[in-house]
């Protein structure tokens, strides 16, 4: 109950700066005071409140416990982009006046049909991001409030679209920048009081994992789903009603609604598939799902790095800067801020590990930032801590969604159909149903995997056409175009097969699942290959000469 | 004109197939292949003599009329040839023989050929001339030329057309200063005796107006210049109000950068003072607010002065309301409609007694608009 009072509260307190705020704080009588633009910093704050979603407050802890240490890449590379963001695009894309990927397709490249194919891209890549946020806030509000998942996304939908409707359509710097701090303080507070409470013991067994995992005390574990695992060694559990039940070493198969007690210090089953927690492949600090760690990290890395530059949310965050300078400045910012904040999901993994390893066995790892708390410190306090965190999740996916479900709409409206604001606002509404829709089947699908999808499909797409377009001249609309359909569509459908379809173990798997490594190169040389054979305009020198000068 | 087209139709057709008693509907498709030749020619020549298109169009040219050669003068010289080599000092005798008498000029080579030249009018002045080598007939170059000297005629106007939109844009700009020259110079000159340092500072400010208002930089400021010059307006008119003016600003900060059309912001305004707050009692309110939604950038400016009646407003935008208040909104209209499309005009609530609201909604960045 506290927790749905804390989300209620960050919905409240977004609202009323969404409609508010912008008053408050930029009202003046003075036209020369109004035109004095933000300073970086706020601008900073704003880009890294919208960034940060559910896939970093909940996902990434999720993951860590679940796949193991190597996670931590997904971190690297999520405040990595902004690395390569300043480096290759946020000054060029500042001097071009372009506020969208689209917009800057048609600055470069001048053909309104290349505008409409930039926007069914920026149309997949949204949808791919919204996906996990809305899974993110349907499992966090049914894990506070106790309804089944599809009433909290289909909740989600309705918030957030109501509060775009609401004011939330000003997209405004305040409200991000308040979302950075609320997401910060809700997920820091709690990490720092765990790790605090958790005492000498608890961290130690945290940074040391020993072999195999024991339940920490006597644990009711309640399986959602069908569930295969395999004991080490035979263990004797109750069910609800008292009886004792053996089960012995080996495979099991537990259906959906099956509830066991396991007894304090039996080993904990893991599910087939997975690492062991704190085995050696899970204290690897590479990613290995598939069993080519190298391969995997590197290609995640890099989906992930290249992504940032090509998300449409993220892009369009620079045109409020008033020059290249600053909105360098601005991403530097934004690597400071991310780099602080991406400190905290690992404490919730690895305390997870310790406190929670039965989430494992659920697969409802995403949830371990919320469940720890609890867990960790029983009582009020716990209560407590929970309605923080719980609040702090769903501001990141208040924040974060509704800059996507904007750029979404925005490409809708804009980009595919001569748009006017009654449209936007259809847009928004369109664009949340269908997001809710296919959110719901995706209850059992890491938020994670779904985030790097968008990441991988953006890193294939739009990176390649932003770098190309900012530093080679060469660049021609066809060349543009082939590269966007090709990249697209392998990225795409690779990430989308290997989770629709199960796929035999090795390489096959990886690179379906993993494609970044070769569909990126792809993507640039398609571009490349094609610009090749054909002659780029007269005024193409001037263009790009434009995006770099002073 | 008809009976050259299908002359050279004719000729052209004969190269496809030799038979002349075809079928109906594949002489239909030759037409419409001819048709779409002669429009080729001209999208080629949109440019002019010279444009990128003028080496196609020799070889379109070459082509049509069977020829071996073709080359395309301007008044210069030779600007594009095509097909067979021609000497230099060949075409240069009959070009010069073209320019001198204003009529065709031919000149036999062995074997049957010849080359000859057809001059190329524009708007009735001699503007180049097209020369053939090989062996269609005189006439069959004079029509090709007749093509051609049309195509040209397009471009000149094409180019026309666009420097009279150039032309309009500009006279519209400049339409807006005097006016406010005119209130602002009055309203210095009320002060100088009673207040003559705040007479020096409008003074200043108008000074920084007048800069900002003609300064030769382009077209399209950011919001936060306008913003700026807005302020140094509204200087000039608290002092007339004698402060009975009350302003609020709202601006979320990422609508600043965007480039919106020169002078947009303070007519708009200004029209807000003189209509609506200049006839009401008591202090006037004016509140100018600025958001973004999605691709668009939103300015709205509110006033609670008298209002008007919807069917005035209607009529200021359509430039068609009382003299004395044409200039400004329907002005600030016709711009944003030139830049943006029809689209991204400006909207008008109002009704009698209610303040009126004018809003400026344009896309945040449009292929072309670029604050300098």
């Amino acid at each position: 109950m506290t927790s749905v009072l804390a989300i209620g509260l960050v919905l409240v307190t977004s609202l009323v700066i969404g409609v508010y705020g912008v008053r408050a704080a930029r009202s003046t009588s003075d036209f020369l005071v109004a035109s004095r633009r933000v300073s970086p910093n706020w601008n900073a704050l704003a880009i890294a409140g919208e960034y940060l979603s559910a896939a970093s407050v909940l996902g990434l802890s999720g993951l860590l416990l679940k796949n193991g240490l190597g996670t931590m890449w997904y971190a690297v590379g999520f405040a990595a982009g902004y690395v390569a963001v300043v480096a290759l695009v946020a000054g060029p894309m500042r001097r071009s006046g372009a506020f969208t990927v689209p917009d800057f397709a048609e600055y470069r490249l001048g053909a309104p049909r290349l505008r409409k194919l930039c926007g069914l891209v920026v149309l997949v890549i949204m949808l791919l991001y919204l996906v996990p946020q809305f899974k993110g806030a349907g499992v966090v509000l049914s894990l506070v409030s106790g309804t089944p998942y599809w009433v909290g996304v289909l909740l989600a939908g309705v918030v957030v679209s109501g509060s775009i409707a609401a004011g939330g359509m000003r997209s405004a710097t305040y409200v991000q920048a308040f979302h950075y701090v609320v997401k910060l303080a809700f997920i820091a507070v709690p990490a720092i009081y765990l790790v605090v409470h958790a005492g000498p013991e608890t961290r130690a067994e945290a940074l040391n994992p020993e072999w195999g995992t024991h339940f920490p005390e006597a644990t009711p574990v309640e399986f959602t789903v069908d569930t295969d695992f395999s004991l080490d060694e035979p263990v004797t559990v109750t069910t609800p009603s008292g009886d004792g039940v053996e089960l012995s070493a080996g495979e099991h198969t537990v259906g959906q609604g099956t509830e066991y007690v396991f007894p304090e210090g039996a080993t904990i089953p893991h599910p087939d598939g997975l690492p062991e927690l704190g085995s050696e492949r899970w204290s690897t600090p590479l990613l290995d799902v598939g069993g080519y760690p190298l391969f995997e990290t590197w290609s995640t890395l890099l989906a992930i790095t290249f992504g940032c530059m090509g998300l449409p949310h993220v892009i369009m965050r620079f045109h409020t800067s008033p020059t290249a300078r600053t909105a360098r400045r601005v991403a530097v910012g934004v690597i400071a801020l991310l780099g602080l904040f991406y400190l905290f999901p690992m404490v919730y993994g690895l305390l997870g590990r310790v406190l929670t390893p039965q989430l494992v066995l659920l697969q409802g790892t995403d949830t371990v930032a919320v469940v720890l708390p609890a867990q960790a410190v029983p009582g009020s306090v716990g209560t407590v801590l929970t309605a923080l965190v719980a609040a702090g999740a769903f501001g990141a996916f208040l924040s974060t969604s509704s800059g996507l479900l904007l750029a979404l709409a925005g490409g809708l409206s804009h980009d595919l159909f001569q748009g006017s604001v009654p449209r936007l606002r259809l847009a928004v509404v369109v664009g949340a149903g269908v997001a809710v829709l296919l959110a719901l089947p995706a209850q059992m699908i890491d938020i994670n995997v779904l985030v790097v999808w968008a990441f991988t499909v953006a890193a294939s797409t739009f990176c390649p056409l932003l770098v190309l377009g900012i530093w080679w001249r060469r660049l021609t609309l066809a060349g543009a175009a082939s590269g966007l359909a090709v990249g697209a569509v392998t990225a795409t459908g690779a990430v989308g097969w290997s989770i629709l379809f199960t796929t035999p173990a090795g390489w096959v798997t990886v690179l379906l699942a993993q494609p970044a490594a070769w569909t990126i190169p792809l993507a640039f040389g398609t571009m490349m290959a094609v610009s090749g054979l054909t002659r780029p305009p007269d005024w193409a020198e001037h263009a790009v000469l434009r995006l770099h000068s002073p | 004109m008809l009976g050259y087209g299908q002359s050279v139709s004719y000729r052209w057709l004969s190269r496809i197939s030799p038979s002349r008693r075809r079928p109906a509907p594949s002489e239909q498709r030759a037409g419409v292949d001819l048709m779409r030749q002669v429009h080729a020619l001209s999208v080629d020549l949109q440019d002019g003599l010279h444009g990128r298109g003028v080496f196609s169009a020799a070889r379109r040219l070459s082509r049509l009329l069977a020829a071996d050669g073709v080359v395309l003068a301007d008044l210069d010289g030779p600007v594009a040839s095509h097909g067979a080599r021609f000497d230099a000092d060949d075409v240069a005798g009959l070009l010069a023989q073209v320019f001198e008498y204003g009529g065709n000029a031919r000149r036999r080579l062995p074997e049957g050929a010849s080359v000859c030249a057809v001059p190329l009018t524009v708007a009735d002045e001699l503007a180049g001339a097209l020369v053939v080598s090989g062996r269609p007939a005189e006439a069959d170059v004079e029509a090709a030329a007749a093509l051609v000297s049309d195509a040209l005629d397009h471009a000149a106007l094409r180019r026309t057309r666009d420097r009279i939109a150039a032309a309009d844009l500009r006279t519209l700009r400049a339409q807006i200063s005097p006016h406010f020259v005119h209130n602002a110079l009055a309203v210095i000159a009320a002060l100088v005796r009673t207040d003559p340092d705040r007479a020096r500072h409008l003074l200043s400010d108008f000074a920084d107006y007048l800069r900002y208002g003609f300064s030769e930089k382009g077209d399209y400021a950011t919001v936060s210049d306008e913003l700026e010059a807005t302020q140094t307006y509204l200087e000039l008119q608290r002092a007339r109000f004698h402060d009975r003016l009350d302003i609020t600003v709202r601006m979320a900060p990422e609508v600043l950068p965007v480039a919106i059309p020169f002078l947009v912001v303070q007519p708009i305004v200004e029209n807000a003072i003189r209509h609506g707050l200049e006839r009401k009692e008591g202090t006037g309110h004016i509140s100018v607010s600025g958001f973004g939604e999605g691709p668009l950038c939103v300015i709205e400016i509110e006033d609670d002065g008298v209002g008007m009646h919807p069917d005035l407003a209607r009529s200021l935008l359509a430039g068609t309301g009382p003299e004395s208040r044409s200039v400004g909104l329907a002005n600030v209209d016709q711009r944003l409609r030139a830049v943006y499309g029809p689209e991204y005009g400006l909207v008008i609530e109002t009704a009698p007694g209610e303040g009126t609201k004018v809003t400026v909604r344009v896309p945040r960045f449009t292929r072309g608009v670029v604050a300098q």
